[in-house]
């Protein structure tokens, strides 16, 4: 469906992206993990024209991006990280101007409009202006003026951002029903849980350069970590903490009332950081071991945080 | 194109608010302007100007004069002492004092030089202008009429010493009769007739035109509208920072017409505006906007269209809406005030009405001038709607080279 070929784009000194490679088959959904400033957004602005690569080919359908620009532009649908509508017109009128720069026009873009915001749980709002929805409302209406021509291949760049756990779920929902009839996604996220909840294949994003690539089995069997020990604690103890990262460099990731130690045998590693534990004065109110996450994956190729 | 520009149409009236405030803002400025300056133009209407009148020959001529003087609609009279008046014109109360010495009404009759004197102030030089030209008829009126009877009476004693009394009274009166008959009837005797001057006002007051109200609106309407085509403008630049802009771009249309959409929809608001103005100026203030409807129709249009471009270009230039309201709003106030939108031109000095021509109000109120002033036909109007359609396209190539190279890299 999609192939990019080595894209590269500097702003001035700053490498935005180094050689990025994409193969997406069609029907898949495929995700693009990595923190802020990974690359993920100027990837998304290359695919879909917005900006041209300093180097690379980019093909839909087999076809060059930039000698098909405009057939190409009508199999890409973009669900953008803001919330690209006009305020001040209701969610119905939205639908019918953006079907309209895209071609679709009379009783086909009503039909098209109404059935969109029917899916997405809306139809009783199309009248009421944007400004009046909910953060969650407007991410779906963001998603469905995307999705009114028909694409073949949507981008998403991070369509959950800033929305409460109800209506991501709802989001999740939309996404999982796109992804069974057919549809070809490229989602981009900084949360893992996102990334292995809807992805078919993961591209693990990193300061522009995709550094690891495959399903999420895949990505887990390809890692020396194959388990994770949570420690929660109930004194966040700052000298023990910091003894504690010196000793584990790399390994440890630390989070509000908890740490994290990415490790190959839990087990064996256990006893020593219970130790540690207690010669760092840190109080342990539970101990679990789990199976590996994206986030230790992403710690062990990187060195840091999806948040940092 | 067309789509954006109904979109952006649509949006306009979606803010009833702004579009009342958009309407109502311009049209109570003209009425205020059209107020301030409904007096040029015509004269019947024009305040009086103040005249102070010192007396020192107190005799029945000199009374004669002040009372034709105080008659005169253009004047108001006020007697003081040369003291007194040349106090108050020191303070700049008063424009102007005429003296009338002693031996005034002996010298009219007997034909010597005049003893009288008009002291002014010299900063007035406008109402000076105005009161010279109410005072010179009025006064020569007067003395002239005496100074010729005087003259022949003397005449005539000089050179017929041998007629009587009764006589030369008869003579005198066939010669007043002359005079008389011209204040008593209004037909002007044939010396007078002779004497007189003729004066013809190339431009003047023609039929519904007054100076003042053309002024005011075409003056304020193009000085409100560009600010609001810059407001409008500036809406390309909230569409990128909403991101629907982006949105625009990935969307199959070219940049080109997703700016020229804009332009599409900031000229129909300009249309809009416009006309309301001028059907308000009809309607309120009475100007006959049917004096030359074609010409005032394509006027409309060119000058939305210049005005138009402007906003565009603004939004082209400038990165930010900060930038353009800051900028737009420094700039509409500076070719506002050099091409008269604000004050006549002629109030201006010699290098200001040079740099006028570089403003797009000089040109669209040229146009409005030359069809409610001048009363031109529309093929002398025409030179105007040309410059306007060529600013328009200096400012529109300039947007668009602007456009690509600073909007379209700030996706």
């Amino acid at each position: 469906m999609l192939v990019a070929k080595n894209l590269s784009k500097s702003y001035k000194e700053v490498k935005a992206l180094t050689d990025v490679t994409l193969n997406i088959q069609k029907g898949e959904l495929y995700g693009m993990l990595g923190p802020n400033g990974a690359g993920k957004t100027t990837t998304i602005s290359i695919l879909s024209s917005l900006l041209k690569p300093d180097n690379g080919k980019i093909f839909y359908e087999e076809k060059s991006l930039y000698q098909n620009l405009s057939e190409c532009k009508k199999l890409i649908g973009v669900v953008p990280q803001e919330i690209a509508l006009y305020e001040d017109l209701t969610a119905s009128e939205n639908l019918k101007f953006w079907g309209t720069m895209y071609g679709i026009k009379g009783q086909q873009l009503q039909n098209k409009s109404d059935e969109l915001l029917e899916f997405l749980g809306l139809a009783d709002r199309k009248n009421h202006k944007i400004k009046t929805y909910s953060g969650g409302m407007k991410r779906r209406i963001n998603i469905a003026a995307a999705l009114l021509h028909d694409p073949k291949i949507v981008f998403m760049d991070e369509p959950t951002v800033g929305i409460d756990p109800q209506s991501r779920n709802l989001i999740f929902e939309v996404i999982e029903e796109l992804h069974s009839r057919g549809l070809t996604m490229i989602y981009t996220t900084h949360y893992m849980e996102e990334a292995e909840r809807l992805c078919d294949r993961i591209g693990i994003i990193d300061e522009g350069r995709i550094i690891a690539e495959g399903s999420l089995d895949e990505l887990k069997a390809n890692s020396s970590i194959k388990e994770e020990i949570h420690l929660k604690y109930s004194n966040p103890n700052k000298n023990g903490l910091e003894q504690l990262t010196d000793r584990y460099n790399g390994q440890l990731l630390i989070n509000d009332d908890h740490l994290i130690l990415s490790s190959s045998q839990a087990n064996a590693e256990l006893p020593e950081l219970i130790q540690l534990c207690s010669q760092s004065k840190l109080l342990l109110d539970k101990i679990d071991i789990r199976s590996l996450s994206l986030e230790s994956i992403f710690l062990e190729l990187t060195g840091k945080s999806l948040r940092d | 194109m067309f789509t954006i520009a109904l979109k952006d149409i649509k949006q306009y009236f979606k803010d009833k608010t702004a579009v009342f405030l958009s309407l109502l803002l311009p049209i109570a400025l003209i009425t205020i302007f059209a107020l301030m300056y409904g007096g040029i133009g015509k004269s019947e209407k024009s305040r009086p100007i103040n005249l102070l009148f010192t007396d020192q020959d107190k005799t029945n001529l000199s009374q004669e004069v002040f009372s034709t003087l105080d008659a005169e609609e253009g004047l108001k009279l006020e007697i003081k002492s040369y003291d007194e008046a040349e106090t108050l014109i020191k303070k700049g109360k008063r424009t102007a004092v005429l003296v009338l010495y002693k031996g005034f009404q002996d010298s009219v009759e007997t034909g010597k030089k005049i003893p009288m004197e008009l002291f002014y102030d010299e900063a007035k030089e406008i109402e000076m202008g105005l009161l010279q030209q109410a005072l010179w008829s009025n006064l020569f009126g007067v003395t002239m009429k005496k100074g010729i009877k005087g003259k022949v009476n003397t005449w005539i004693k000089d050179k017929n010493p041998d007629l009587s009394n009764s006589e030369i009274e008869d003579i005198q009166a066939q010669v007043a009769e002359q005079f008389e008959g011209f204040n008593n009837s209004g037909e002007q005797s044939e010396i007078e007739e002779n004497s007189e001057l003729p004066m013809t006002a190339l431009v003047g007051e023609k039929k519904n035109g007054n100076l003042g109200l053309v002024q005011a609106i075409a003056g304020i309407a193009i000085m409100m509208l560009l600010f609001s085509v810059s407001a409008s403008g500036a809406s390309l630049l909230k569409e990128k920072e909403d991101g629907t802009f982006r949105r625009l771009l990935i969307a199959p249309v070219s940049p080109s017409g997703i700016l020229y959409g804009k332009m599409l929809s900031t000229l129909f608001m300009a249309v809009l505006q416009l006309s309301v103005m001028f059907l308000y100026s009809w309607l309120v203030l009475g100007l006959d906007i049917f004096i030359n409807l074609p010409a005032l129709i394509l006027m409309i249009l060119c000058a939305a269209i210049a005005c138009s471009s402007f906003g565009i270009f603004m939004a082209s230039v400038c990165k930010s809406r900060k930038q353009v309201e800051s900028l737009s709003t420094l700039i509409i106030l500076v070719i506002s005030a050099i091409g008269g939108s604000m004050m006549p031109l002629f109030f201006m000095p010699a290098i200001m009405k040079k740099l006028a021509v570089i403003s797009v109000n000089y040109w669209a109120m040229e146009g409005f001038f030359d069809i409610f002033w001048r009363q031109l036909p529309l093929i002398d109007i025409l030179p105007k709607m040309i410059i306007l359609l060529g600013i328009t396209a200096v400012l529109t190539s300039i947007s668009v080279i602007s456009f690509r190279r600073n909007l379209l890299k700030m996706v």
